[in-house]
């Protein structure tokens, strides 16, 4: 019994990480950077959904502010501060992510304050199963991004743009001369991960009311993990990462002994799998070229 | 070209040096004060804010009120206030800025962690610090410390008095945050007080895990009874994720870290079901005289907001630094306007230690003991009831 | 006095300031002329430029982005603290014991650097940042949950803290024992070995570098002296306390590189200093939201310089309009054998650096990718 519950929190906390997984899987597979920004757009969407219900009280209307919002926002970040960076060092395009994420913070910060916002969406009761309580948001949670992985699979296995980003991802430069708009096809990217991340802020923020400007930094960091993990650059792994991870974290909270060492414990994961299998669980094997 | 490398060498010492200039220093900083000087480092700014904020508006309100009544022998009072963000290592600066601009008497620091390092460095100077709501055990570890709050330790033992007494032999349920020094202190006092008959489930939560507490909540869903020493902040995001997944007949306890919980902004604690009771030493809502007037007093002035125990205990902090310094000038001690730090520090420790006592907002007859902890009495303050 | 027009001044000019600083200080600490809040900035300030520094070596030279920086300051604080509290009863708080501290922080620092350098074999770019992250993190947090016996826990571990009078002067020693060391890795042939990690590690290892030694190499004597300044930081406050050392911190340091130039240990530096001084002063200055408004400008400066310096598109404008050219004349950086050889052989002009994305633009293509992916371990 306790088994079952525990590993259906797991699988509560993993799908807040999976969506937010999913965003860094696209962006890192297709891009090929690190967006260190992605877990503060998901700030970002939180406040837009925070102002729209202040404003109108309507929480999906909120969802869809934060939507269109943020795709503007991850479309602006990807012009003004990486493409100038294409062709650069990888590590002048990670310290510039760095850069990105530490702005919209501090402007969240200036702008809010740090004093957390409460946000309350939306009560959704229990799921009664038995003598087991299941919370609603954890099925929709669940549910949305079982949704989302499947139809952004579709989205890059059946259409034309998606075919092109796997060609981007694949090799740019033969993307380019098979007539594909690299700099469209990334832009695509970021707008997608933006909206993703837009989808994990609210349902970040279903689950747990408190908004601050650091909402998206550490389960950005982790949801990055749960990427690496299942191997980026592949959207079922993600999905399968952050449920890992999910799972591992329930786990580790539910033994008081190892409980303050949950971070370490994921971490420690991390770079385990990145030592002994670097492309991860689904990942495919990358080979290096000159 | 050479000329021009060494002319930018010494340009680049002029400037560095520069730098510095202006701050020729002063062997006795308070040689030209024209009032008497009370400095404090808070969280003014970031999450805890709220405590710093309320400890800054109240310990100013009390000020006014003195120097408009006259001051000390006609001295006034002067407040600084410096902001630690409730960052240890950003104290040792604010420390020695208070202590250049003069300052001869302190209220130590605001939050505990920050305070562990102030202790340190005033007992290097001797400056006396009273402070209003740093409850660590070790604050007031040497001589110059002294605390208006409960310390940690005390608030454990009394929280587990409570519970020894009312749910003997039955589960209660903890929820602390493994890496923050007040709430890991009360709870290791808490669990060592605790009667053996009674069994507990403890639970965590670390800095970067505070906003979804769904693994906690199912571990003390079946809990009658949740002790919870950490702050209100995180407090209200577990009340309300827990709303319908806790029994609504259970009691939430907390310490002082709960006050303020009440008027968060966005939080309506109505909405909650079970029953939030704190250990305080300040009720808002009593009806004891001193207390209504310093109630008006600050809602009028900075609303209710802020309105809660850091405040009132740095407005009773206030009036017993400057009621321990008027006792002392009565039994015949000098302290002129620019007394050292030091100097008064040692006539306010005589003073706090040899029977004085205080009647405050906070509480009647407060007295000292040698080791700096507050002896008054502590109130179990329902903030809100169980809905029925 | 032929001898001494040969020495390059421009090699040792850092040394020389440092040291007329010490000096100067050293004379007016001594004349009771320092508050006591300049020289606690006196010691962050040496501090911070033996973090940024020795940063600068990873992140600069080798090319690897470290986020794990402030995790072997944690290291070095935590130990160093430890073996100064269990050694104050025996040789009190003076020089031994901050000596032996030094050291075995240092040494724990280098230990640490090693484990994390092992990843840094297989991993690179962003996945070793993000190893470089974890470690911090893991150490933080162990450090954090630790007993209250042996490191404090919660609370932090309560350290002696040594005379402010002369630990400032102790810093700035370590600070220039700190340049020699480093300095001269870089300008040796070790230097150009790791100089030429950074720009190609595959033709680097073509050319017989072992890649493996060097890597290693840095990252321990980076965390070495990261260790250090840990231990010279649980000297100058009374307690250390795990919330310091998080990724955050390891940020702040990288900005302090990138704002000085990577590559540039003086501009390290300076950076270093003037970060240190502006977050001092301006912490007691800005107040309330406005405090917010250094860390907006610490980010939209880190992005700017990044998108200035590596911009392929900006090239010519740099080319053009270079900061650099104008302080040459001062720094001289041109002659720095870790950028371009300066033996006697007059080898000025030819550059030990492939311009990698020079060549790589006619982009020679192998056919490497269709062998299959197990070959390389059977190389």
């Amino acid at each position: 019994m306790e088994i079952i519950e525990t590993l259906i929190n797991g699988l509560s906390v993993g799908s807040t990480y999976a969506m937010i997984a999913l965003g860094y899987t696209m962006v890192y597979g297709i891009a090929k950077m690190l967006n260190f920004a992605h877990g503060d757009i998901i700030m970002v969407g939180g406040y837009m959904i925070y102002l729209t219900m202040v404003a109108t009280g309507n929480a999906l209307l909120g969802l869809l502010a934060a939507i269109v919002f943020c795709v503007v926002l991850g479309i602006s970040i990807e012009k003004i501060a990486y493409r100038p960076l294409r062709g650069a060092s990888p590590l002048a395009v990670l310290i510039t992510a760095i850069g990105v994420s530490y702005l919209l913070q501090s402007v969240a910060q200036m702008i809010f304050g740090t004093a957390p916002k409460m946000v309350n969406i939306a009560n959704l009761g229990n799921l009664q199963m038995g003598s087991l309580k299941v919370p609603y948001y954890t099925v929709v949670t669940l549910g949305c991004s079982f949704v989302l992985m499947v139809g952004l699979t579709v989205f890059v296995k059946y259409t034309k743009t998606g075919r092109a980003m796997i060609a981007v991802s694949e090799d740019r430069g033969a993307a380019q001369l098979m007539g594909i708009h690299v700099n469209r096809i990334i832009m695509i990217t970021f707008a997608i991960g933006s909206a993703l991340a837009a989808f994990a802020g609210f349902f970040m923020l279903m689950k747990s009311p408190s908004l601050s400007n650091t909402l998206g930094a550490m389960p950005g960091i982790k949801a990055f993990t749960a990427a690496v993990i299942g191997g980026i650059g592949s959207i079922p792994g993600a999905m399968t990462g952050g449920l890992l991870i999910g799972v591992v974290e329930a786990i580790s909270f539910k033994i008081p002994i190892i409980a303050p060492y949950t971070d370490a414990i994921e971490f420690l994961i991390l770079i385990i799998i990145l030592l002994v299998r670097p492309s991860g669980i689904l990942g495919k094997v990358r080979r290096e070229k000159v | 070209m050479k000329i021009l490398r060494i002319s930018a060498i010494v340009l680049a010492i002029v400037l560095c040096l520069s730098m510095f200039a202006g701050c020729g220093t002063k062997a006795d900083y308070t040689s030209e004060n024209k009032e008497y000087i009370i400095g404090f480092s808070g969280p003014l700014t970031g999450p805890a804010a709220v405590y710093g904020t309320a400890v800054k508006n109240a310990a100013q309100m009390a000020v006014d009120e003195i120097n408009a009544a006259g001051g000390l022998n006609g001295i006034n009072f002067k407040l600084v206030a410096t902001d630690d963000t409730h960052d240890p290592t950003k104290v040792s600066t604010n420390y020695s800025s208070m202590l250049e601009a003069g300052m001869q008497v302190s209220l130590g620091t605001v939050t505990t962690a920050p305070g562990l390092e102030f202790t340190n460095l005033s007992v290097e100077d001797n400056v006396f610090f009273l402070t209003p709501s740093a409850s660590g055990d070790d604050i007031p570890k040497y001589e110059n410390g002294f605390q208006m709050c409960f310390a940690d330790g005390n608030q454990g033992a009394v929280a587990a008095d409570y519970v020894n007494e009312n749910f003997a032999g039955q589960t209660i349920g903890i929820f602390y945050k493994s890496d923050d020094a007040y709430s890991k202190g009360i709870f290791e006092q808490f669990k060592e007080n605790l009667d053996s008959s009674i069994k507990t489930v403890e639970t965590v939560f670390t800095d970067t895990n505070d906003k979804d507490f769904t693994t906690q909540i199912s571990t003390l869903k079946d809990c009658k009874f949740i002790f919870m020493p950490i702050y209100y902040t995180p407090a209200s995001v577990f009340m309300t994720q827990a709303k319908d997944q806790i029994a609504a007949d259970a009691i939430y306890y907390g310490c002082d870290g709960f006050d303020g919980i009440d008027s968060a902004e966005g939080f309506d604690i109505s909405t909650i079901p079970q029953e939030v009771t704190m250990l305080s030493h300040f009720n808002s809502k009593s009806d004891d005289d001193k207390t209504v007037k310093f109630v008006s007093k600050y809602t009028e002035k900075f609303g209710t907001d802020t309105l809660n125990q850091f405040g009132a205990s740095a407005y009773d902090c206030i009036y017993a630094i400057v009621d321990a310094m008027k006792a002392a000038i009565d039994a015949g001690k000098k302290i002129p306007v620019t007394i050292s730090a030091s100097d008064l520090c040692d006539i306010l420790k005589d003073q706090f230690t040899d029977g004085f006592t205080f009647d405050g907002v906070t509480g009647e007859g407060i007295k000292w003991q040698d080791n700096g902890y507050v002896d008054k009495g502590a109130v179990k303050y329902v903030i809100k009831e169980a809905n029925k | 006095m032929k001898q001494i027009s040969k020495i390059k001044w421009h090699h040792y000019i850092n040394y020389i300031v440092i040291a007329i600083l010490t000096v100067v200080f050293a004379f007016m600490s001594f004349g009771g002329m320092l508050d006591s809040s300049t020289l606690y900035m006196l010691e962050k300030m040496a501090i911070a430029v033996m973090l940024a520094v020795s940063l600068s070596v990873v992140v600069g030279f080798l090319g690897e982005l470290s986020l794990g920086h402030a995790g072997f300051m944690c290291v070095g604080a935590y130990l160093g603290g430890k073996i100064s509290c269990l050694l104050e009863p025996f040789f009190d708080n003076g020089m031994v014991t901050l000596l032996i501290s030094i050291i075995i922080g240092g040494i724990a620092a280098a230990a640490c650097g090693i484990i994390i350098g092992l990843p840094a074999l297989r991993l690179k770019g962003d996945y070793l940042a993000i190893v470089t992250l974890a470690f911090g993190e893991i150490v933080r947090s162990l450090f954090m949950n630790s007993s209250s016996e042996s490191f404090g826990g919660s609370l932090g571990l309560n350290t002696p803290r040594y005379d402010k009078n002369s630990l400032f002067i102790i810093a700035l020693l370590l600070v220039l024992v700190c340049l020699a060391v480093l300095q001269n890795i870089i300008r040796s042939k070790h230097g150009r070995a790791i100089t030429s990690i950074r720009d190609n590690e595959i033709a680097s290892r073509a050319t017989g570098i072992n890649v493996t030694k060097y890597k290693l190499a840095v990252f321990s004597i980076s965390a070495f002296f990261a260790g250090i300044a840990g231990v010279l930081y649980s000297f100058s406050n009374y307690t250390v306390q795990s919330t310091k050392f998080s990724y955050n911190y390891s940020i702040e340091i990288l900005v302090m590189v990138v704002l000085g130039g990577m590559g540039s240990i003086n501009g390290s530096i300076i950076a270093a200093t003037l970060i240190t001084y502006l977050d001092i002063t301006l912490q007691t200055k800005l107040t309330g939201n406005l405090a917010v408004l250094q860390d907006l400008l610490y980010s939209l400066i880190l992005i700017v310089l990044v998108i200035y310096n590596n911009a392929p598109a900006l090239k010519g404008f740099r080319e053009k309009y270079n900061l650099k050219n104008t302080l040459n004349g001062i720094f001289k950086r041109r002659n720095d054998p870790a950028r371009h050889t300066d033996d006697e052989a007059k080898w000025d002009r030819v550059p030990t650096k492939i311009k990698v994305d020079e060549v790589l633009s006619v982009e020679i293509k192998t056919t490497q990718s269709t062998v299959d992916p197990d070959r390389k371990e059977k190389e």
